[in-house]
């Protein structure tokens, strides 16, 4: 039986009805059209599915949309303004921190995520804040150079 | 990869929960982070037809400081654990364990009780929890009951819990300023990464601060079920610290642990982590309880 949920994405709040065993992966990708935020391993190893729930950044492919009704999400189609990229996704294009793209926008998301809690990190700490989210490309190198870039311009 | 169908139900109180756990029996499975189980309902190793859903119940959700114990409510999140105060002050090995768990986006999903439910062999949060001698509160609607979390663990996968039952909360007897605990999970990346072995380690020393009064040692993922190290606990307790004595701890830890050859690792080598680790967790626990 679908059940009726309220959730707000990206300051935008939607009433959907989904079935019970739909993910929040796949109502955000399937049903709402958002496919920024991507599907990689399903299994919660990769990070390509990132998005920030109520402010925490999870594996949206291991959330079920009805665990997300009443709550805030934001995905990577939420961090542009009409301002222009988010000084992360500027830094991301001009230290060459994307390839493929595929981890970018879980990158991003957990990027974002970690420099609210802590504007100034270290290397370290910036490395261990992307541990969840996998790149085959870039070898991480320029995606730390880039947050690193983007958390001295933000702060 | 789609998910079997099943009925979705979100109590918001725990004895809601049970009363629907009761109703439905073994057709109904508690749902807490979901990362092992909507994992294992992806890969059709699971489908039950009924989730109970627990991520609404506020109780299950808090830590609480009572009388000398901590009070870990079921639903709290490895991250929470691991940035808590509470349980940085004093129970610091766990907030280790609970820091190195899967990968930050699966601590801020992944619970306690999920973790120990789960009851795989080289989860992160049963050795430090055992290494505090922690206890786990189990209700249903038959009443409610207590076990010290070293018999709760049965097998891989295997555990006490009733299929009508809901593991409530998580209890610790705060430990004295004299103790200390450390935790290591040795794996071959730092996230992501199921351990290879993992040692917990608890003293307590006397009032002199020379002696060891207390020890736990605990062995996670060379048995079916986290380990007491019966023998390097026996070792420890009542002698002079010194470093000499830690390196047979570990040698005796090595002898009680029973571990497997699997691609991961041969259990010889296991073995031989087993006393380094516990020679390193031992002096980890002891600097601690020096602080103090
Ligand atoms: C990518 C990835 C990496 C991981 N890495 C690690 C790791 O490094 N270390 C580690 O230890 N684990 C790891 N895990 C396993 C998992 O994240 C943990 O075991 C987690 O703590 C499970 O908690 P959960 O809340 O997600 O449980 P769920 O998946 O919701 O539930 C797990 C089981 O417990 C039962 N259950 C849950 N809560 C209760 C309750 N209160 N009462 C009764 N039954 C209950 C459920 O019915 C189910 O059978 C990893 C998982 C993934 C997907
Ligand atoms: S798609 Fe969710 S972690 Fe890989
Ligand atoms: S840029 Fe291709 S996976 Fe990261």
């Amino acid at each position: 039986m679908k059940r009726l949920i309220t959730l707000t994405i990206n300051g935008k709040e939607y009433e959907v009805a989904v079935p019970p065993n739909l993910t929040l992966l796949d109502l955000l990708r399937y049903e709402l059209g958002l496919t920024g935020t991507k599907k990689g391993c399903d299994v919660g190893d990769c990070g390509a599915c990132t998005v920030i729930m109520d402010g925490k950044p999870v594996n949206s492919c291991l959330v079920l949309a009805v665990q997300a009704d009443g709550r805030d999400i934001l995905t990577i189609e939420g961090v542009e303004t009409e301002e222009g990229l988010h000084p992360i996704q500027q830094a991301f294009v001009e230290k060459g921190a994307v390839q493929c793209g595929f981890c970018t926008p879980g990158m991003i998301l957990s990027a974002k995520s970690l420099l609210e809690r802590n504007p100034r990190p270290t290397e370290e700490e910036i490395r261990t804040a992307l541990s969840g989210n996998l790149c085959r490309c870039t070898g991480y190198q320029k995606i730390v150079e880039a947050v690193k870039d983007a958390s001295e311009k933000l702060s | 990869m789609l998910l079997p169908k099943f009925d979705y139900h979100e109590p918001l109180s725990v004895d809601e929960a049970c009363q629907i756990m009761s109703d439905l029996g073994e057709k109904a499975k508690p749902l807490a982070g979901g990362t092992d189980l909507i994992v294992n309902m992806k890969k059709k190793i699971l489908s039950p037809e009924h989730l109970v859903a627990l991520s609404r119940i506020e109780d299950l959700r808090k830590i609480e400081l009572l009388n000398g114990s901590v009070r870990i409510g079921a639903c709290v999140t490895a991250a929470e654990l691991a940035e808590s105060q509470e349980i940085k002050r004093g129970l610091g090995a766990l907030g280790q364990g609970a820091g190195i768990l899967g990968s930050p986006l699966i601590r801020n999903l992944a619970t306690v009780a999920g973790n120990l439910v789960s009851a795989r062999p080289a989860a992160d949060l049963p050795p430090p929890l055992m290494a505090y001698g922690a206890e786990v509160v189990l209700k249903s609607r038959r009443g409610e009951r207590t076990l010290p979390l070293e018999t709760f663990f049965q097998g891989p996968g295997q555990t006490l819990l009733e299929i009508d039952e809901i593991l409530t909360e998580i209890i610790i007897q705060r430990p004295p300023e004299s103790a200390g605990a450390g935790y290591i999970k040795l794996g071959t990346r730092k996230a992501l990464e199921i351990s290879l072995v993992n040692v917990a380690a608890y003293v307590a020393l006397d009032s002199s601060g020379t002696t060891i009064e207390a020890a736990r040692v605990v062995l996670g993922a060379v048995a079916p079920t986290p380990l007491r190290s019966p023998s390097a606990e026996k070792l420890l307790i009542g002698e002079k610290v010194d470093p000499s004595l830690f390196e047979k701890a570990g040698q005796a830890a090595a002898k009680d642990s029973r571990p497997i050859d699997d691609f991961r690792g041969s259990a010889q080598y296991r073995r031989d982590m087993v006393a380094v680790l516990t020679r390193r967790a031992l002096n980890m626990a002891l600097e601690q309880a020096r602080r103090a």
